[in-house]
């Protein structure tokens, strides 16, 4: 239906007289803005949810006095609110490096829906290469983070980035493991040929467990969520890496975050849960369904575990997941070979 | 093997702590929240609750209790209650009567220095005031506060003659 629809586009704009290339430009930014917009609208959501289900696991009642009922206008308010606030630039600051970092971060998670399925077909870009394309795309946000740090000329930041760093690089690679488990078991790295060999209710998860298990933990080490949120400890950093940033820049990073968290969520979705596949309800449907119930779970998770110490994380990352994953990638071998 | 053992029993003994705490967290959520959202909803306070002082009003007579003999000033440790005598023939009553609110600690000692029944503790806690001056309370509102909470009587010992 898309398809089809971005060919009548495309003839219109050839009857109109307008060269090849206005139309793929056109095309483009169609499809950026609704990727943008569809990352704002559910970080608008999300960060009430956030707040919602956090309250609600400490038995309190959270935002409800901005628009009723139960406070669902709060994040807008609070966008609002950071719109007109100052923006400070440290005196010290890498002023290059602290303007630069911010985008740097968000892009990157922006990056993450371009091949990510909504639908049969609704991938903006059916990448061949798709789960390279992730895998590295993802390991980006980390230079963004680490210019944060330091650019902002802050002890605290730096000590944060340096653990930021530390983080991310050690679970990029078991998130890295773990999906290859799945990439042999559809045969393609195109995310929707993998979305395809999961149609019936064969699950990947049915199969990976094990590569599931080490994919949820890796990826909320790489959201630097709770329990793996050291990188932003309150307690003992401030802040973490964006103690410097104020108003529109800070928000960015919040922004940033919570794009993620909607990517990886729905790269999970993709890759083990079913993508769009489920019964009566329309494709997206079922994968923002299932998408948006992950990110419940990982909620869950963060308002129920503890802080981890650094070392514990190293110990996690290099000595527990990576055996793990490796293992998986050899038994799933042994299965294909064999079956 | 002792090392993968070792790691095996730890896997499982973090991981069943770990849906332990998730089971813990999922019970909670569906307990009703505690919050009371205080200017909608208020705390049902206690009726022996002390808030601030207020003149009581004989409940027959519909006059004040008080006769401005000063017990409750002399008694008061801030030394913010003041008030005027005024006589009709053999009745002693206060002209003017008043507690400087911003200062009051709330201590109960001038109701127990009262020999008359005069004073008593109301249930009244939100002392907040937009002028400055308001924060002293005359005899007007002293006295339309005691009329107000008929609860402020209740816990106070009766020392004369039983009449409550």
């Amino acid at each position: 239906m898309w398809a089809s629809l971005a060919e009548q586009v495309r003839l219109q704009f050839e009857t109109w007289g307008l060269p090849e290339w206005s139309f793929s430009l056109a095309n483009s930014l169609f499809k950026a803005l609704v990727i943008l917009h569809f990352i704002l609208l559910s970080v608008l959501f999300l960060v009430w949810l956030e707040r919602k289900v956090c309250a609600r696991f400490q038995n309190r009642l959270g935002p409800m006095r901005v628009g009723r009922p139960h406070g669902w206008l709060q994040t807008l308010a609070d966008v609002l609110k950071l719109l007109v606030k100052e923006d400070i630039i440290p005196e010290s600051a890498d002023r290059w490096l602290f303007r630069l970092a911010p985008v740097l971060v968000f892009v990157p998670s922006m990056m993450l829906f371009v091949v990510i399925p909504f639908g049969p077909g609704m991938a903006v870009y059916s990448l061949d290469v798709g789960l390279l394309y992730l895998v590295a795309v993802t390991s980006i946000s980390v230079l963004g983070l680490i210019m944060a740090g330091w650019g902002s000329n802050n002890k605290w930041s730096v000590l944060a980035a340096m653990r930021t760093a530390a983080e991310v690089i050690t679970y990029e690679v078991p998130l890295a493991l773990a999906v290859l488990g799945v990439a042999m078991l559809a045969g393609s790295l195109n995310l929707e040929r993998i979305v395809e060999a999961q149609a019936g209710g064969r699950w990947f998860i049915l199969v990976q467990p094990l590569g599931f298990v080490v994919y949820l933990i890796a990826m909320t080490a790489e959201l630097r969520r709770t329990p793996f949120d050291l990188s932003e400890a309150e307690s003992e950093l401030v802040a973490g890496y964006n103690v410097e940033y104020s108003a529109m820049r800070w928000s960015f990073f919040m922004l940033a975050e919570f794009g993620a968290l909607v990517g990886f969520s729905g790269v999970a979705v993709t890759l083990y849960l079913g993508g769009w596949h489920g019964p009566w309800l329309p494709p997206v449907a079922w994968f923002l369904l299932k998408t948006f119930g992950l990110i419940l779970f990982i909620m869950w998770v963060r308002w129920t575990l503890p802080r981890i110490r650094i070392d514990q994380l190293m110990d996690l990352g290099w000595k527990f997941l990576i055996p793990v994953a490796l293992v998986n990638i050899a038994v799933t071998g042994v299965y294909l070979v064999v079956m | 093997m002792g090392y993968l053992a070792d790691k095996t029993v730890d896997v499982i003994r973090s991981t069943k702590s770990i849906g332990e705490g998730l089971g813990i967290t999922f019970r909670n959520l569906f307990r009703p929240p505690i919050t009371v959202q205080y200017p909608d909803e208020r705390v049902k306070i206690s009726s022996c609750f002390r808030g601030m002082p207020a003149l009581l009003t004989n409940r027959e007579t519909g006059e004040l209790n008080c006769t401005a003999c000063g017990i409750c000033a002399r008694a008061c440790p801030l030394g913010i209650i003041t008030m005027e005598l005024g006589k009709d023939g053999k009745k002693r009553f206060p002209t003017s009567f008043s507690i400087d609110m911003s200062r009051c600690m709330v201590c109960n000692l001038c109701v127990e220095a009262c020999p008359f029944e005069a004073l008593g503790m109301s249930n009244r806690y939100e002392l907040a005031e937009t002028q400055h001056g308001s924060l002293v309370w005359d005899l007007d509102r002293l006295s339309r506060l005691g009329r107000e909470h008929p609860a402020s009587q209740v816990g106070q010992p009766a020392r004369k003659g039983g009449e409550e």
